[in-house]
């Protein structure tokens, strides 16, 4: 790391550039900032996007724990679950339910909690550092907190409640309902992401001008209308952004349906990501597992591309 | 929006009264966002005080009755659920994935502060994209590099992992507090006949501290937090989180023991509340600094 100080000296004037001065103009300019760049680069490609592709090659193969001599089978394992897997669909179904209910669960309410804390109240940097609870909870801590909440028996809180407001009759045991388990880990999903969609809106929020504001309210606009003419304009970019993050952060992310149902009861929440799992852990196909992901990973980017093209500001 | 801002000057000051009405509406709602984020911690964290034969009653139990550390004898002890091994594992593991991360986006955040060109776009979407393609995405292979070269069931595979989920948005932040530095100060240094490094290592580095604190604990925040890349790569004992130990147990003895659980989970939260605590300031403004241009 001693190179760079050799080459101190001043330039010589510029109308005698000579390579040598080229290059150190080069190395000013890109080269050394390159230079600090690379180790972080080449951690990523052979950490991640090294086994990115492995993921992808390995969907063509029938490689596995079991096979003896594993090769290339094309398309069959992708053939296998489109036609044949019995779960395949309704995991793809249970993915799209679970991702597009825990969005919009985690914007709105989100978004609702940043107005909350970016409004004049007392002690606000205690709330604001309060509510990043959820978001530094472990998820296997998220699964026991939600669990105890919705136990089975008479002494879950969920129960509790639900019987005195006389829901039903007797206590239910949640997890084991495949109707029931969704509401559990919605009421996770949300917990855990809403603080940071909400961080990220309250900065957005710190932006809008206050003057919009108060000459929208001299126009005679309501604290509704304002909300939705003054406010939601001028925080859209930052909406679409945490949207897209959320979308896909939660496309990929398989800890919390497994910390709370392992996917179950049967495959009733199970999701692409916990599928990949299930091929890969229980039944030691590597094979497979690759396709599922694959296909997820198509999946969520003709999504996400859907999305970007409903909801990107066509101004900016 | 050129006349409302005409008149926006006009009625400023009447903005400053407050109708109590607004007053009861405005701490309501802080009140319910507060009960919704952070009673159910506080119920585990109750619960755990409990004994368990007072856990399985007809009703929930509100009640101060009974209150007592038995649970966390129980997940402490060894003869327990003994989870000081697990916080040593998890500690020991976490502590080195931080300053690995610290290191490299100390020198590499630097870079992606300052460097202009042609590949900056590039880099960026380079970032993002390991940002979002985690989990499952690489997690058969890893496990597959991880048998070959016999890692599984070590803190240093944890170590290497927990690279891909710290790097990307830890560069990001300290970028984001490099750009906060004057590049003044650089020129300032340049003309003193500093080299490009020598700037970096003795004047910006320095300057930087607050924002190392904060992406080396954003960092072991995030290792503390990962549960799926310690499902696939440890089960031994010297080897696996706190998070595998008690999804273990929970799946165990699972309804059985509700209190010890509930009391496992409650050490488990309470590093990382302190460790967030300790850069709250640091780590906000640096998360929201880099969102609100994207």
């Amino acid at each position: 790391m001693a190179s760079p100080s050799i080459r101190q000296t001043a330039p010589p004037p510029s109308r005698h550039r000579t390579r040598g001065v080229r290059m150190r103009s080069w190395y000013d300019k890109t080269g050394f900032w390159l230079l600090l760049l690379l180790p972080v680069l080449i951690t990523l490609a052979v950490f991640q996007f090294y086994p990115l592709l492995e993921t992808l090659r390995m969907g063509w193969t029938d490689e596995g724990a079991r096979t003896a001599d594993p090769g290339f089978v094309g398309a069959q394992n992708f053939e296998r679950l489109l036609t044949e897997d019995p779960h395949f669909w309704g995991i793809v179904r249970n993915s799209f339910i679970w991702v597009f209910l825990s969005v919009i669960l985690q914007l709105v309410i989100g978004t609702l909690a940043a107005l909350v804390l970016n409004s004049k109240i007392a002690l606000r940097s205690v709330w604001r550092g309060l509510l990043m609870v959820p978001w530094v909870t472990p998820t296997v801590v998220v699964g026991v907190i939600w669990r105890w909440i919705f136990e089975g028996s008479n002494s879950g809180l969920a129960n509790f409640f639900l019987t005195r407001l006389g829901v039903f009759d007797q206590p239910t045991v949640f997890l084991a309902s495949e109707f029931w388990v969704w509401p559990v880990l919605l009421f996770a999903s949300t917990w855990k992401g809403v603080p940071f969609v909400t961080l990220l809106v309250l900065a957005a929020l710190q932006g809008v001008p206050q003057d919009l504001h108060e000459s929208a309210a001299v126009d005679g606009a309501g604290r509704v209308k304002r909300f939705f003419h003054v406010t939601i304009p001028s925080i859209r970019g930052t909406l679409f952004t945490t949207g897209m993050i959320s979308l896909v952060t939660t496309w990929f992310k398989f800890e919390l349906i497994w910390a709370l149902t392992n996917g179950g009861p049967g495959f009733a929440t199970s999701i692409l990501p916990t599928y990949v799992y299930t091929w890969a852990f229980n039944r030691l196909e590597y094979g497979m597992a690759g396709a599922v992901a694959t296909l997820a990973l198509v999946i969520i980017f003709v999504v996400a591309a859907m999305y970007a093209l409903l909801f990107r500001d066509k101004e900016s | 929006m050129t006349t409302s801002q005409v008149t926006g000057e006009v009625i400023a000051p009447r903005k400053k009264r407050v109708r109590p009405l607004d007053l009861i509406g405005r701490y309501t709602a802080l009140f319910v966002l507060m009960a919704f984020l952070l009673l159910p911690a506080l119920w585990m964290a109750f619960s755990s005080l409990k004994p368990n034969s007072m856990l399985f009653g007809s009703t929930p139990d509100f009640s101060l009755e009974g209150v007592s550390l038995d649970n966390y004898r129980w997940a402490l002890r060894p003869d327990g659920m003994d989870m000081t091994q697990l916080l040593i594992n998890t500690f020991s593991t976490n502590i080195m994935s931080a300053l690995l991360t610290t290191v490299f986006c100390a020198v590499a955040g630097y870079g992606l502060a300052r460097y202009k060109g042609g590949l900056a776009r590039a880099l960026v979407a380079f970032l993002v994209i390991s940002q979002m393609i985690q989990g499952p995405m690489i997690m058969v292979p890893w496990y597959q590099i991880a048998a070959t070269l016999d890692l599984i069931n070590t803190r240093e595979v944890l170590v290497l992992i927990y690279q891909t989920l710290t790097i990307p948005a830890a560069i990001w932040l300290m970028a984001g507090f490099y750009r906060a530095i004057p590049v003044e100060l650089e020129e300032a240094a340049a003309m003193d006949g500093c080299s490009k490094f020598g700037t970096f290592w003795r004047i910006i580095l320095p300057l930087s501290l607050p924002g190392l604190a904060a992406i080396s604990l954003y960092a072991f925040i995030l290792g503390w937090n990962d549960y799926q890349y310690a499902l696939i790569l440890t089960s031994s004992e010297y080897s696996k989180t706190l998070q595998i130990g008690i999804a273990q147990v929970m799946n165990s003895i699972g309804a059985t023991n509700w209190g010890g659980i509930l009391a496992a989970g409650t050490i488990a939260v309470i590093p990382a509340v302190i460790m967030f605590s300790l850069v709250q300031k640091t780590l906000i403004s640096g998360l929201t600094a880099g969102s609100v241009k994207g």
